[in-house]
């Protein structure tokens, strides 16, 4: 979810209107923004539609606040003037990073404000809609350094050499890709790749190595550029075209004019057609009953009540008897379906201007067999005066394994926050001995216990997992032994109504008085804990305890 | 008089009536019925009432320290020392020498010095060599002395002091504590030989608190909200802690490029990586959803789906994977589920932030269900779970709901807190699992809840690890 840097000042510049700070959060509900921070006149907006990068800029979301208020309405129409820059794309990139789209925007009035914005937009498009640059890297450049016409080109790591932004010298395409800050993180987009893809003009002057870094020379915006050259690369046609016209747009909303560019493609079927003229500013319709308002919405709205909701949230209606026709831009990507034409109208509506509704449904609840059954167990623990403890489910190897001297398997996470959260527990008793260690400057006798679940790996379940629910008492004072212990799982089976039988066994973990138990069929182990293992986790008391699967 | 001894214990009038003049040993008083603990408590007591006194002697003993102990077992670090350069050829670099010795650096630094103090040893250009003279004056064994204090034996005071700088002997201090009667207490005894004289307590006096045994305050709390769903006729589902991205994401309507889906948003598996799908009919259903839409009236995603990545195994990351495994397994309708589910997410570990947490989710699946009715169901629970005096609704997102909305509620004690989220299920899931009408689905931050019904400040004492705040938590009633 992108979190956006707003200007207070620079807001209410393209909103035409000063606001007051709790106008501006209601003003938010509209794009789903809420202010996540505010010093002086620096405001912090999160922004929860992670699927319309058109908001992510304050110009964004002034765009769409302006409709919802009533101030505009309707789709806003960008004109976009015939340019003359061709861009041609080499062949050789086809399976690569086969597409650009390019567009021109002339006369913008470059301020702080603007590069801040700019460089945000291009930014949290990228990363977040561009998946990390994957999908659509996106390159701005000073027009009038240029000279068109501008090829989209491969080149090997010995054709080519340019200086990349904040550089002083020029490079390979693989010393970019291994020192330099940007090549570093991004390198894994051009991975097994020998050919580089390079934005180069007529006169071979580098603008960009898409989607890593811009060149020094051409690539960098200062407040003196007036006339910008946009470029996105990637793999998905609509992918690009969406994030071009993003950023036109929020270029446009400051002034700037739009001017064309025609994308030459190659001769491969790969591409659909000979040339595009890029940006295009397409829309798209929906068409839907309109019943369907009332049928998820409860409302029952007049034709006009509808169109004006939908126009205020940028739609341009049509409605013909039952059939509504809504037509909205094309980046409206995350418009799938009525449904979500029907939100935009509900957040127009305003979702507190409704009036909730009871739901009237006649339905018996109930809880889980095993949850009623871990409450019962627990019910005869703490009458035997045991103190319930509750302990993560992620651990370490080093509880797990290590410290009882087991050598075991466990369902374990590639990407674990630190190596103490690397796997699942498979027993919980070494869970409590690590809570125990932690606890020994509280009273004795100290008797606790836990049910909790436990995960084995077993492939022939769907998930690859038994997972169990386990319920382990453990108990530590200077006279504690196989006996006390033994009564302790004694009573409570007794009082469970559960068959119990022990058998004498030999554990890793456990001294010479220990026993296998098995439980109405499921097997346990109880004993008293070996010494050297007490110690592992730093207890020099005596502990008994026992597990067994519920 | 009479009045203090009405009050004495059972213990103090048993004490009393065996003490004399002489200062006698508390373990002169124990037996199996009477702990050596309760005499001293009870002597601590008549002390303090001025019945007897209390004599403290203070006495020192020394005993081996684990050094000592090994020192003993193995031979002195000096011997050890000469004996493994004698082995080595009478002469060594320090570093060999150090290492098959097997002596740690101090021990090694002082078993050293203590040769080269005797001239049994040169070290010159960084070498260390036999010098002869241990043959004609060897050195006294300490081990023997060693063995002395093992015994408890007299030894001299220049060996002492040596083994104690070198740390193979320790010595502690013991505090003998004796008693003796008080004339007071002689007077005592003689009322208390005469007539029997009933206990009276002091109704006010502090007694010893009960270490009872107790549930987990967050377990006690969320068997409550359980109980509380229940009522509202709600069926719990169930929450494996390992799922499939499948149910996680791909049933949910996440596209499978989506950032939530990589390294830095959630965890992987090692092992089990890989698990199974449900059958073709379903996998083909969400396929569709996917790629084109499906059987809904909708656009789908536009791309290929993978079932490769779809079966890849992932801890739950929020509950509703389980919920989405309800639709896939086939639901009653209208129902209404929920499930309070162990959920895990990367995340640091702090005063605010768990890396597994629980979640409470759901939905209600029904005809003629709608967006007012989702309204109506998320202030219902923030009326009746938190005490909410008010609420407000905001515009959300989630990938598997539309429309969707936040709850804040306005709480009399911690003012607006986000409460909830929820949304109706998107038709390009419920159309394409065959559901008939509308789910509303919804889902809780228990987790903050919580923390306010348990007094705490700190997330991570739901789990607490402190077994002293355990003891002291208050049981929870909502």
């Amino acid at each position: 979810m992108p979190t956006l840097d707003v200007s207070k000042k620079d807001f209410e510049k393209l909103f035409k209107e000063k606001v007051s700070i709790s106008r501006l959060e209601e003003l938010l509900e509209y794009v789903k923004g809420e202010l996540d921070g505010q010093d002086g006149d620096s405001l912090k907006v999160e922004c929860k539609e992670t699927n319309r990068p058109d908001l992510w800029s304050t110009e964004g979301l002034v765009r769409e606040i302006l409709a919802r208020t009533g101030k505009e309405k309707g789709i806003k129409k960008y004109v976009v003037k015939k340019g003359n820059i061709e861009v041609f794309i080499n062949e050789n990139l086809q399976k690569v990073r086969p597409l650009i789209a390019c567009a021109v925007v002339k006369d913008v009035k470059i301020d702080d404000d603007f590069i801040v914005q700019m460089v945000q937009l291009q930014e949290k498009v990228g990363e977040t809609f561009g998946r990390k640059r994957r999908e659509t890297g996106i390159g701005l450049y000073d027009l009038d350094i240029m000279t068109p016409p501008v090829y989209y080109k491969g080149f090997k790591d010995d054709e080519i050499e340019f200086i990349p932004l904040d550089w002083k010298v020029p490079m390979r395409p693989s010393e970019i890709l291994s020192q330099h800050e940007k090549g570093k993180a991004y390198k894994h987009l051009l991975d097994n790749s020998k050919l580089f893809p390079i934005v180069i003009d007529s006169k071979n002057v580098v603008a960009s190595m898409p989607p890593i870094i811009n060149s020094q020379i051409t690539g960098k915006v200062t407040n003196k550029t007036k006339n910008l050259f946009i470029e996105v690369t990637g793999f998905n046609w609509t992918n690009i075209e969406i994030a071009l016209e993003v950023m036109c747009m929020a270029l446009a909303d400051r002034g700037g004019k739009i001017f064309s560019c025609k994308i030459n493609f190659p001769k491969q079927n790969f591409y659909p057609s000979k040339s595009i003229i890029t940006p295009e500013f397409k829309t798209k319709k929906i068409s839907f009953d309109k019943s369907l308002i009332e049928k998820k919405t409860g409302l029952k709205l007049n034709d006009s009540k509808i169109k004006q909701l939908l126009e205020n949230a940028r739609y341009n209606i049509s409605i013909k008897g039952n059939m509504l026709s809504a037509e909205f831009p094309a980046y409206r990507k995350d418009i799938f379906h009525a449904v979500d034409v029907i939100e935009d109208l509900l957040i127009s509506y305003g979702f507190n201007n409704i009036v909730p509704q009871k739901i009237k449904m006649s339905v018996v609840g109930s809880q889980r067999k095993e949850v009623l059954y871990a409450d019962f167990v627990r019910d005869g623990c703490i009458g035997l005066g045991l103190q319930e403890v509750l302990t993560f489910n992620l651990t370490s190897k080093e509880i797990q394994s290590e410290k009882i001297l087991l050598n075991d398997e466990f369902v374990e996470i590639v990407n674990p926050v630190s190596t103490s959260y690397q796997i699942m527990r498979k027993r919980l008793f070494p869970q409590l001995l690590s809570f125990l260690s932690k606890n020994k400057n509280q009273e004795y006798p100290q008797k606790i216990f836990e049910i909790g679940s436990c995960l084995d790996l077993d492939s022939n379940e769907e998930n690859g997992v038994k997972q169990s629910n386990n319920l382990c008492v453990v108990l530590t004072h200077t006279n504690t032994n196989f006996t006390e212990i033994k009564s302790v799982l004694v009573s409570l089976c007794d009082y469970l109504g559960l068959s119990l039988e022990l058998k004498k066994s030999e554990f890793a973990f456990l001294g010479e008085n220990s026993a296998t138990i098995i439980v109405n069929g499921k097997k346990g182990f109880i004993g008293e804990l070996k010494i050297g293992v007490a110690q592992n986790f730093g207890l020099n008391k005596p502990v008994t305890l026992f597990e067994i699967e519920l | 008089m009479i009045e203090e001894i009405k009050q004495l214990s059972d213990i103090e009038r048993i004490l009393i009536l065996k003490i004399n003049n002489s200062k006698q040993s508390f373990s002169d008083f124990s037996n199996s019925s009477f702990s050596i603990d309760s005499v001293r408590r009870a002597a601590g007591w008549l002390a303090k009432k001025e019945f007897a006194e209390i004599i403290k002697t203070e006495s020192e003993k020394y005993f081996l320290s684990i050094k000592g102990e090994q020192a003993l077992e193995r031979g002195m670090p000096e011997v050890i020392l000469l004996n493994k350069l004698k082995e080595l050829g009478g002469e060594t670099s320090f570093k060999e020498l150090q290492s098959s010795s097997g002596l740690d650096f101090k021990e090694f630094s002082i078993a050293l010095g203590i040769n080269k103090k005797n001239a049994f040893v040169i070290i010159s250009s960084g070498k260390i060599s036999l010098t002869g003279v241990d043959n004609d004056s060897p050195l006294t064994d300490l081990s023997l002395v060693l063995k002395k204090v093992k015994g408890d034996e007299k030894i001299s005071q220049n060996d002492l002091s040596e083994l104690l700088d070198r740390g193979l002997v320790e010595k502690k201090t013991f505090v003998d504590r004796k008693i003796r009667i008080l004339q007071k207490g002689i007077d005592a005894q003689k009322i208390l030989l005469e007539k029997k004289i009933d206990r009276v307590f002091d109704v006010e006096s502090v007694v010893p608190k009960i270490l009872i045994g107790k549930k987990s305050p967050y377990v006690q709390f969320l068997n409550q909200i359980r109980s509380n769903l229940v009522a509202h006729g709600f069926e719990e589902m169930y929450s494996p802690l390992i799922v499939s991205e499948f149910y996680n994401f791909d049933v949910l309507f996440q596209s499978q490029n989506h950032p939530a889906r990589t390294l830095s948003d959630s965890y992987q598996l090692k092992q089990p990586s890989k698990g199974k799908l449900p059958n073709k009919k379903i996998v083909d259903a969400i396929r569709a959803a996917h790629e084109t839409g499906g059987k809904a009236k909708s656009s789908g995603w536009g791309y290929k789906w993978s079932e490769e990545i779809a079966s890849r195994l992932v801890p739950a990351m929020h509950g509703t994977a389980h919920s989405a495994r309800k639709l896939v397994e086939g639901i009653e309708s209208p129902k209404k589920y929920f499930s309070i589910a162990r959920c895990f997410r990367p995340d640091v570990l702090d005063a605010t932030h768990l890396l597994e947490f629980n979640q409470m989710e759901g939905f209600v699946v029904g005809e003629n269900l709608d967006f007012r009715h989702l309204l109506g169901m998320l202030k219902d629970f923030a009326i009746e779970i938190a005490g909410a005096e008010k609420v407000k609704f905001f515009p959300d997102y989630y990938p598997f709901t539309e429309p969707s909305v936040q709850l804040s509620a306005k709480h009399p004690e911690l003012g607006w807190v986000e409460f909830a989220g929820a949304g109706m299920f998107r038709p390009e899931m419920l159309e394409n699992l065959g559901v008939k009408g509308e789910a509303i689905a919804w889902g809780i931050g228990i987790d903050r809840l919580a923390m306010f019904k348990l007094g705490i400040k700190d997330i991570r004492y739901l789990f607490a690890e402190d077994l002293g705040y355990l003891r002291n938590a208050k049981g929870v009633l909502l």
